[in-house]
């Protein structure tokens, strides 16, 4: 009997996996029946950290409810939000009208907006590059298809390193900050230059222009970092321009600054609506400062 | 008494540097393997500790642990493999001992060779439309979990049937021979003797589970969820649940201001799993084979 004793270590192995699935499968059922309650969060990648940040310190304050975010930008959470698959959107845009009845054919309700912040949109360069102020019309001339300015020489700038060349870094085409971008500095309708570096996360865009000595980027102002500067932004040639602060939100002195949305499909309820009122509390509104955005002014409420 | 000629000196000249350009050949496999483990672990340094495993993601994830991906990870991995496994291996049996070669399985083993090269985004855009959409189960662990299985699926099968083929002919004749049908053959003589290498390939395909991003990404991993620290049963199956490759991901490219062991650190455990679990085949087959008479 020359495989006796393989055989029976051969059994026992099997013995072994079925013992560790019956052990699963009891496992399985244990979690299913304490599951707490899920909050599912899903959309923005410019408010992803802001979302994490809030889902990580909520944990804290009311243990039975557990949120899960995730990215992939403002479209993603809209079309999940409107294929009902999420409880709520994280949006750096508002709906257009076409997607909130997309929202309502899809599930019979209607997309509610709750506004829970402001996102100062920087502008950003490399440290290294001279420029500190810079106009709405520059930018449009920098960013816009048929725009006129591709060197730095244009804007009256010399590079320390010589080149002239101006790099545009900007975002993929389903995120809110690209839409944004697009709207107020290009004009409805009006199109991105071709050849613009489109980066898939705010944090790629930083991160491009702090290793890029000639490149422009934009992106939320919390991602600001040593290697990379903010430039301070007008209005228009001959106005005064400013740098991206929360003061400068506010009172809406920085032009390019929007509102960040969270959409929930009809009037929140129950576990929901907890976790939105404590967003828009104190407690909330402090985590939406520490995480680099600008919370929504208290008399506001 | 025999004088070194010319021509056995140069054939002992070519003999060494063969020899030498061999072997600097094999240190070159090696070299970046050592590299990159070492690189990993020397950045990872500061941060390693058995905290670091069971503690959550703190502070935005500048800080604290891998302890939710980290579960996360395991329990795909251990679901995938309990569904793909039993269907795998059982299929290899068919594929192997019951059928003969026709264009039938001639079409099944096509089928099952392509299958095992298709991209793992494409899985993952499979496992969106079939298990999230159209079997309703949701972005869920039981979703991801499966489109793992699917992906791993074809490789267990090629694996097993490779192990299967190798037991000799001879043991089966020998066994029908007496009598024995073929079920009895395969539980008494294919399977005790074939097990070590259906092992290794089933364990093998836990360390491509671990490491892919894009089918789970798509079918049921978030980029935060909050879970009780140390409790194992902490996701369910129809929730959705953090993974260390995506973890990675977001460390390295989403969030500002990570310190730089933190993405290291991440990437040593997640290589450290799968080493671990790679040892293991290895160890298994080992033991098996040395019980081996032929």
């Amino acid at each position: 009997m020359m495989q006796r004793p393989t055989a029976r270590r051969y059994r026992l192995i099997l013995t072994i996996g079925l013992l560790a699935l019956a052990l699963l499968a009891a496992a399985c059922a244990r979690s299913r029946g304490r599951s707490k309650a899920v909050i599912q969060d899903s959309g923005s990648d410019t408010m992803v950290n802001l979302a994490q940040a809030w889902a990580e310190e909520y944990a804290n304050v009311d243990s039975t409810v557990s949120v899960e975010v995730s990215g992939g930008g403002s479209g993603t959470g809209i079309a999940a939000l409107s294929s009902g698959t999420v409880d709520i959107a994280n949006c750096s845009r508002r709906f257009e009208p076409e997607e909130i009845a997309q929202a309502k054919k899809n599930t019979g309700k209607e997309p509610r907006e709750l506004m829970v912040g402001f996102d100062a949109l920087a502008v950003y360069v490399n440290k290294n590059n001279p420029l500190n102020e810079i106009t709405i019309d520059q930018l449009a001339g920098i960013y816009a298809e048929g725009g006129k300015l591709t060197k730095w020489s244009q804007l009256g700038v010399k590079m320390p390193n010589g080149s002239d060349e101006i790099i545009c870094v900007g975002r993929q085409s389903n995120s809110g900050t690209y839409f944004y971008f697009r709207e107020a500095i290009l004009g409805k309708g009006r199109d991105f230059r071709l050849g613009s570096r489109d980066m898939q996360g705010s944090k790629d865009v930083v991160e491009l222009v702090a290793n890029t000595p000639s490149a422009i980027g934009y992106s939320g102002m919390g991602y600001n970092t040593p290697a990379v500067k903010q430039l301070r932004v007008s209005k228009a040639a001959g106005q005064p321009a400013y740098a991206p602060t929360v003061e400068t939100t506010l009172d809406h002195t920085y032009p390019i600054a929007r509102p960040l949305f969270m959409y929930t499909l009809g009037e929140p309820t129950g576990a929901v609506k907890k976790y939105l009122d404590w967003v828009l509390s104190d407690a909330g509104q402090k985590i939406v400062l520490t995480s680099g955005y600008v919370p929504l002014p208290k008399t506001g409420k | 008494m025999f004088q070194a000629t010319r021509f056995s000196r140069r054939k002992r000249r070519y003999e060494l540097l063969a020899r030498a350009v061999l072997f600097l050949m094999t240190l070159l496999i090696v070299a970046p393997l050592v590299l990159i483990v070492g690189y990993l672990v020397y950045q990872a340094w500061p941060i390693l500790s058995l905290d670091f495993l069971l503690t959550n993601p703190r502070n935005g994830m500048r800080a604290g642990g891998i302890w939710s991906p980290l579960l996360g990870t395991i329990y795909l991995v251990v679901i995938s493999l309990l569904v793909a496994t039993p269907i795998g291996v059982l299929a290899a049996i068919f594929l192997n001992e019951y059928t003969r070669e026709n264009w039938l399985t001639r079409v099944i083993n096509m089928a099952v060779l392509n299958l095992a090269g298709v991209p793992s985004i494409v899985h993952a855009l499979f496992g969106l439309g079939a298990f999230v959409l159209f079997a309703g189960l949701g972005k869920s662990v039981l979703a991801a979990s499966l489109t793992l299985a699917v992906m791993t699926l074809p490789v267990i099968i090629a694996s097993t049937k490779e192990a299967l083929a190798a037991v000799p002919v001879p043991f089966r004749e020998a066994c029908w021979n007496v009598g024995a049908t073929r079920w009895q053959t395969i539980w008494h003589v294919v399977l005790p003797n074939s097990v070590g290498g259906i092992l290794t390939g089933v364990i093998l395909q836990v360390s491509r589970a671990a490491g892919e991003t894009a089918p789970i990404m798509f079918t049921g991993v978030v980029f935060y969820k909050a879970i009780k620290e140390g409790d194992p049963f902490a996701y369910s199956l129809f929730g959705q649940c953090m993974a260390l490759s995506m973890h990675l991901f977001t460390i390295s490219t989403q969030v500002p201001g990570v310190p730089k062991a933190l993405p290291y650190g991440t990437a040593v455990v997640l290589l450290g799993v799968v080493l671990a679990v790679n040892a293991l085949a290895i160890l298994v087959r080992l033991r098996l084979r040395s019980r081996r008479k032929w």
